[in-house]
């Protein structure tokens, strides 16, 4: 049996490599996987949680859709991925920052 | 005759003869351009009428003294009012008859002057001021009118203001009489702090408070009060030295010769016949206050004056500055007569001289308008003034010469004149005044004598000159277009004429005792008939006779000794003494070396006391501005930079970027989890 | 240690070596083969979380959806795209140390957080039921997707479709972007 303490540590190990892949990368594609990695992270959490609620199922029926989710989210993000390309030449988030004032 | 109803109240007639002038100058001023002759003869002929009205009420009879509270200053009342008595109608009438004929001869002589109006205006204003004046029966009343009569001789002197000598004239007049105004000032003073009042008559009257204080070893008492002696000559002196400056006695003298720059009926009227005589009249009027070192004072400057100004107008050769030096003359006999206590025979003198001096005024100002009226026909251009220009007018202008004869024998004493009596009185009472003291006083009479004789010799050198031989400038052929003035002028000149005489003073034309004038002054009726009556007389006109032959002789062929004017005497005679040149360099000079002084002073104590201060505020300046910029300024600017470095900090968290963006909040996040743990 | 631990931490240490990799790898492509790696070693994990439909689609949606799409997207997009995907720069800037050093925080707040907390205490657990082995996993989330959780299903459903088209316009060529 596997301690419900055990999963959730490797979430936590994924969800902060995921981050470091958002705060470092140059690449908004390495960007984007590193947010499937904290969305997958959380879904661990999800189905870990959910083995010890076998009434109403919520940890796998909310795992189920945090994935769905994720997949849309990955398509529409590579869509503004190849808009920003055509846009402004490049896909480093950094060299992005029309947001400024 | 509505003169009845004043008859219980002469001092309203006074009044009114007083006002009347004032309301010309009055109306005159506020009417249009141009009038005025009518409204100023015709109220200072009432003036004149009034004067003449009081002069039978009052001569020789009942003084009348009538006052009504002024205004008080603590407990002190001063009182305004009127005083009459024999020495006031007396001037009264002299004034405004004599102003009475001036009006008519100056319409004539005005006619074309386009201020005319003004002239009369400032007529009027004289008139009222020396009524005012003579009238009066406080000293702060007198002081008052005093000072208008300045101010209006001011007026009249610089009537032709647009002449920068005339207003040069003006002011020097001015200026002169106010030093005269300052020594008055002084002595009101000194009386008013002596006496607690100012009104003449508790004051100079019989048993006043001047005769009944008494010397008690060197303090002037009177009553509780007592000062130092040596005051009341200060207060002599003090009121002597305003009379100087009006009468325009020897230091003082200088702006009467200038004073004829004025028209020549206001030099007639005003300084020769009424204004200069306000001098003496002050000293009449307050004649008690003089102690007699003060009297002594007076007898050398007035006989020094009168001597001067006869050495002087030998060689003056403008007619009017011979007249005016003339005047001069004639006033330091009548102030060196008070000094020696001829107080009669001074205001005799005053009252001829005023008739035969204004006479000579306005025969010479006749002579001068048509000799004007001459230039300006022919355009022929001299000066019309020059003695020396002029000739040959006895046949062209006979009322004139004969006028100007008879005031010059009445001038120089001869008989049968009016002068004659009043000179004549002043030479006797010398001779005795000296007699009666031994030593060095024995010059003063023959000074007076000498000076009379100068006398005839400048005022008949100016009638040869100008009306015998020939004249310079006038061709012979042209002379017939020269004539007597129009009729009035010469009427009034005939009118003078006859006040020359001895007949209007005196039945008797050989001794002044039998003068009506002379009796009314004299307090101490008998006088002790001493030789010199018929002494001093006599010397006078035998010398004088001699001069005027000598004079002709000299003057009618013409020939004038040229030698003469290389002498240093007739430099100084020429000069007038040098006085004007002396008082330029003593006092114009002194005072520009103390403004020099001064100015060192300014220049380098106080400027550099200033600059020190300016050095010394730029110092502190300096500092402060050092202080401004950097500490308040460093303190300001640092507080702006520190927020500009504040903000440029938290500006790098806004740069566009997603992963900044993302730091930033998750710095947050992750001090809020810190924060929470360790807390 | 038995044999079920050891398949459990080998699959866990997959996951987290080949994410790092995937994180660090300056190859895009290899580092997207190497995201597989870790998503199914990531659907073991779950089988171990007695979530076998949920491993089954992560496998499919992952393997079959975000995988191909991306690669597609590469492929299809231009070539500058492709080289510009290419590594650009050497090794670590200043800011990963801030990444790292963030990422690291977080790694120690999270474990402190797990480790404190007593999870076999929770209320909620005492009272759970949990699943067995022999569930049919599968079965009942068919069952709660049709009563419990349909309106949820419904709305992922309209909102998928949103997604395919707004993606699909997005992703126009030469389209107004």
């Amino acid at each position: 049996m596997i301690p419900l303490s055990h999963f959730m540590l490797i979430s936590a190990g994924l969800f902060c490599i995921g981050l470091f892949a958002v705060l470092t990368r140059r690449n908004a594609i390495q960007v984007l996987i590193g947010i499937e990695f904290m969305i997958n992270a959380a879904v661990l959490n999800f189905v870990a949680f959910g083995k010890y609620d076998k009434i109403s199922g919520g940890g796998q029926m909310f795992a189920l859709f945090a994935i769905v989710l994720a997949a849309a989210g990955v398509a529409v993000a590579l869509a503004i991925i190849l808009n920003v390309y055509k846009y402004f030449k490049s896909i480093d988030p950094s060299k992005t920052n029309t947001l400024k004032d | 005759m509505e003169g009845i109803n004043f008859t219980e109240n002469r001092s309203l007639v006074a009044l009114l003869a007083a006002i009347l002038p004032l309301f010309s100058f009055v109306f005159i001023l506020s009417s249009k351009k141009g009038g005025g002759a009518s409204v100023a003869l015709s109220t200072i002929t009432l003036s004149f009428l009034l004067s003449m009205y009081l002069f039978l009420q009052i001569w020789n009879l009942e003084p009348e003294h009538k006052q009504i509270s002024w205004f008080i200053i603590g407990n002190v009342q001063f009182y305004a009012g009127v005083l009459l008595n024999n020495l006031s109608v007396l001037m009264m009438v002299l004034v405004t008859g004599i102003s009475v004929l001036v009006h008519i001869y100056s319409r004539e002589y005005m006619k074309n002057d386009p201020n005319i109006h003004r002239y009369w205006a400032y007529l009027g204003l004289f008139c009222f001021s020396m009524l005012g004046l003579v009238i009066s029966d406080s000293l702060l009343l007198i002081y008052l009118f005093w000072e208008l009569v300045g101010f209006s001789s001011y007026l009249l002197i610089g009537f032709w203001f647009s002449k920068h000598t005339a207003s040069q004239a003006a002011k020097k007049a001015f200026i002169m009489n106010r030093i005269g105004d300052l020594g008055f000032l002084t002595g009101i003073m000194i009386i008013y702090t002596k006496f607690q009042t100012l009104d003449l008559h508790s004051l100079f009257g019989e048993g006043g408070l001047i005769s009944t204080s008494t010397f008690e070893s060197n303090f002037w008492i009177s009553g509780s009060q007592q000062m130092p002696a040596i005051w009341l000559s200060i207060a002599g002196f003090a009121f002597f030295l305003g009379a100087m400056a009006k009468s325009a006695q020897f230091p003082l003298h200088t702006w009467l010769p200038d004073a004829m720059e004025g028209p020549t009926s206001v030099s007639s009227l005003i300084h020769a016949a009424t204004m200069v005589a306000a001098g003496v009249f002050l000293i009449a009027r307050i004649y008690p206050v003089f102690d007699p070192l003060v009297l002594d004072v007076m007898v050398w400057i007035g006989a020094f004056t009168a001597f001067m100004a006869a050495t002087i107008a030998l060689t003056q050769n403008d007619i009017k500055r011979i007249l005016a030096y003339s005047t001069i003359s004639q006033l330091g006999f009548m102030v060196m007569a008070l000094g020696i206590g001829a107080y009669s025979e001074s205001i005799f003198h005053l009252t001829t001289h005023a008739f035969f001096k204004c006479l000579l005024f306005l025969a010479a100002g006749s002579v001068i308008h048509q000799l004007h009226h001459y230039c300006v026909r022919n355009s022929h251009d001299f000066d019309y003034q020059d003695i020396r220009l002029m000739g040959g007018l006895r046949k062209r202008m006979p009322i004139a010469f004969w006028g100007m004869c008879i005031a010059s024998a009445a001038l120089v004493g001869l008989p049968l004149t009016s002068g004659f009596l009043s000179k004549d009185s002043i030479l006797i009472s010398a001779f005795e005044w000296a007699a009666a003291r031994e030593g060095i006083f024995i010059v003063l009479p023959w000074l007076m004598v000498l000076t009379s004789w100068l006398t005839a010799f400048y005022i008949f050198r100016l009638i040869f000159k100008v009306f015998f031989s020939e004249s310079r400038e006038i061709k012979t052929d042209k002379m017939m277009q020269i004539s007597d003035s129009p009729g009035q002028m010469t009427y009034v000149l005939l009118i003078l004429s006859f006040f020359c005489t001895f007949i209007v003073f005196s039945v008797n034309p050989a001794t002044f005792e039998a003068s009506w004038l002379w009796k009314g002054f004299q307090v101490t009726s008998i006088k002790e008939i001493s030789i010199f009556h018929w002494l001093a007389p006599l010397i006078l006109n035998l010398g004088a006779f001699a001069l005027i032959l000598i004079t002709y002789s000299i003057y009618v062929p013409g020939r004038e000794p040229k030698l003469m004017q290389d002498t240093w005497l007739y430099r100084i005679s020429n000069r007038e003494w040098f006085f004007n040149e002396i008082y330029n360099f003593v006092l114009i000079r002194s005072i520009e070396k103390l403004s020099l002084l001064t100015y060192g002073f300014d220049r380098i104590i106080i400027d550099g006391i200033v600059n020190r201060m300016a050095a010394l505020t730029q110092t502190i300046s300096v500092i402060s501005d050092w202080f401004d910029r950097k500490i308040i300024d460093g303190l300001v600017n640092s507080t702006g930079s520190l927020s500009r470095y504040i903000g440029r900090f938290f500006r790098n968290f806004q740069s566009g970027r997603l992963q900044h963006y993302l730091t930033t909040m998750l710095l947050v996040v992750l001090s809020f989890f810190i924060l929470s743990y360790l807390i | 240690m038995g044999e079920e631990q050891i398949i459990f931490y080998f699959f866990a240490a997959s996951v987290l070596i080949s994410a790092l990799c995937v994180v660090v790898m300056k190859n895009l492509v290899r580092s997207i083969f190497l995201f597989f790696v870790s998503l199914f070693s990531l659907a073991a994990l779950y089988l171990f979380a007695l979530a076998d439909f949920i491993a089954l689609a992560q496998v499919v949606i992952y393997a079959g959806g975000v995988l191909v799409l991306m690669l597609f997207a590469f492929m299809l997009s231009n070539r500058e795209l492709l080289n510009s995907l290419k590594p650009a720069g050497s090794g670590f800037k200043v800011n990963h140390f801030a990444g790292i050093l963030i990422s690291l925080l977080f790694l120690f707040i999270l474990v402190t957080v797990i480790v404190k907390t007593d999870l076999n205490q929770l209320d909620w657990m005492q009272e759970s039921v949990p699943i067995h082995v022999n569930d049919n996993s599968t079965h009942q989330i068919g069952i709660h997707t049709m009563t419990a959780y349909l309106l949820p299903f419904e709305i992922l459903s309209v909102f998928l479709m949103m997604v395919l088209i707004g993606a699909a316009h997005l992703a126009r060529k030469g389209g107004r972007a």
